[in-house]
Parts: C-alpha cells; sequence; structure tokens
C-alpha cells in the first residue's frame, strides 16, 4: 500500500493487492465494532444529569449517530467504486478536499472501536510483540489508520 | 442561587383613554454561574487533530489551541470555553460530531 498527496490537495492511497483491498474494508469493519456501545452512545455518556443528559441522549446521541453513519456509508461506497473500477486488482482510491472530513472520520471511528475493544492505552505503553494475534493484527490496523490521519491532517486537511 | 431576580417593572397611564391600561415589563437578570465546556484526554485522538478542531469551531490562534490541547494531554482535561449554557451545549455538540471526548460542566 502506498499513499502520496496529489497537485489537487487531497490524497491517493494505492492499493497493489487483494489484501491491500481488505485492509481498506476493514475501516467500516472495525468502525462497527464496538462492544455493544456505538461512538455516539459513548459521547452521550460524558454528559452528566445535572447537564442534561436525559434530552441529550433524546435530541442530541440520534444526530451524532446519523453523523457518524454518514460518514461511514460515504467512505465504504467510495472504497468500494475503487474496487469496482479495477475489478479487485492493483488500484487508487482517491480522497478529495471535500472527501476528507467523512474519511477521517470514518478512520477515527475505526481506531476509537478498536481502542474500545482492545485497551491498547497510551503509545509508550505497548508491547505488540505480547498481544495475541487478533489484537496484533488490530493493533497494526490501527497504526495503519493513525498513519493515513496524519497524512490527511497534514496534506489535506490545512 | 436563591431569591427571585431583579425586575424592573413600566406603569403607563393614559389620562385620555376611556380604560386605562397597564403594562408590565419585567427583565430577568439571569444570576447563574457559567457553564465550562470540557475536552478530556484519550489515547485515539491525534494531537494535532484536537488542536485543529480547537481553532476550528472557537476560532482560536494556534498558539491558544495549541496550549488547551496541551492542558488535554498533559492533565487529562482542559476547560476550553466558559459561557452561557445554551452556548456550551453548542460547543460541546460541535465537539462530540468531531469525536472529542467532551463534557459539559457547571462552574463553581
Amino acid at each position: 500500500m502506498k499513499a502520496m498527496p496529489t497537485l489537487e490537495g487531497g490524497l491517493r492511497i494505492d492499493a497493489e493487492s487483494p489484501n491491500d483491498w481488505a485492509v481498506l474494508r476493514s475501516i467500516v469493519a472495525d468502525a462497527g465494532a464496538t462492544n455493544g456501545v456505538d461512538l455516539a452512545s459513548r459521547l452521550g455518556a460524558l454528559i452528566s444529569e445535572e447537564a442534561g443528559s436525559e434530552d441529550w441522549h433524546e435530541y442530541v446521541v440520534p444526530d451524532l449517530r446519523e453523523g457518524f453513519q454518514d460518514d461511514l456509508a460515504q467512505v465504504g461506497a467510495n472504497i468500494e467504486s475503487a474496487i469496482f473500477e479495477v475489478d479487485g486488482a492493483a488500484g487508487p482510491v482517491w480522497i478529495s478536499r471535500a472527501d476528507v472530513f467523512p474519511w477521517y472520520s470514518a478512520l477515527n471511528q475505526a481506531r476509537l472501536s478498536l481502542e474500545e475493544v482492545f485497551h491498547f492505552g497510551p503509545d509508550e505503553n505497548i508491547d505488540p510483540a505480547s498481544y495475541p494475534p487478533a489484537m496484533r493484527a488490530a493493533y497494526i490496523r490501527t497504526r495503519f489508520y493513525g498513519t493515513i490521519q496524519e497524512l490527511l491532517l497534514d496534506h489535506v486537511m490545512r | 442561587m436563591g431569591g427571585r431576580p431583579p425586575t424592573c417593572e413600566r406603569i403607563k397611564y393614559d389620562p385620555m383613554a376611556d380604560t386605562d391600561t397597564l403594562t408590565r415589563t419585567e427583565e430577568a437578570i439571569s444570576l447563574d454561574a457559567p457553564w465550562n465546556v470540557v475536552v478530556h484526554d484519550d489515547p485515539v485522538n491525534l494531537m494535532g487533530y484536537v488542536t485543529f478542531v480547537l481553532m476550528k469551531i472557537f476560532g482560536y490562534e494556534k498558539k491558544k489551541a495549541d496550549i488547551l490541547m496541551m492542558q488535554v494531554h498533559r492533565q487529562g482535561r482542559s476547560i476550553v470555553w466558559s459561557g452561557e449554557r445554551e452556548k456550551a451545549e453548542f460547543y460541546v455538540q460541535q465537539l462530540q460530531s468531531h469525536q472529542l471526548k467532551t463534557s459539559l460542566e457547571k462552574a463553581e
């Protein structure tokens, strides 16, 4: 997999094998792995009763949930469309400036969900060699997602 | 907080009218304490992203946003804005929509 900024101010990710497409597809799958409590609900749980948690859950959380799901749907569609274009062979997926926020959101949702499931914690305390295989693979994906986010921050969102 | 908020009363009397008109206006001055918008640390959101979001939502300059971001990182939380409740709720909603762990607290 290669990623590079484009002249138009976006980012291009080149999938070089079916395995790379599988990794890109896992963004949406990982974002949905929530241990039964989705991101919108977890954020809603930060609002205390004094601050109006009941209303927050009734009015704000559904809006947050819808926004997060829209972002995932858009990114999922971008990836499937890119795979379709090259019939699953090597090829690019393009992230334009206009699409950058749904992409950043989807990658962040995936990382937040993996953190919720595996509790990796701060980077300095992590020893991936000690992890069981599924956890190690999840850690590698979270690092990959974070790297793409850094590229988006540095080259597209500025 | 206790007691009734200060009020002012105006009475309009028109001696030429067949009937008297009494208009009473009450102006309540809110004595409520401000509300704090608090961003909490988490191991996922990138430091550069937290700075970016604070600049985008509050219009803070990079230097101020960086200071607040470092407070979040080092102290685990930072009060990024204080003020009237309605506006504070709006900001919390905005920050949560950017996936930052954010809460709303009454200022002490």
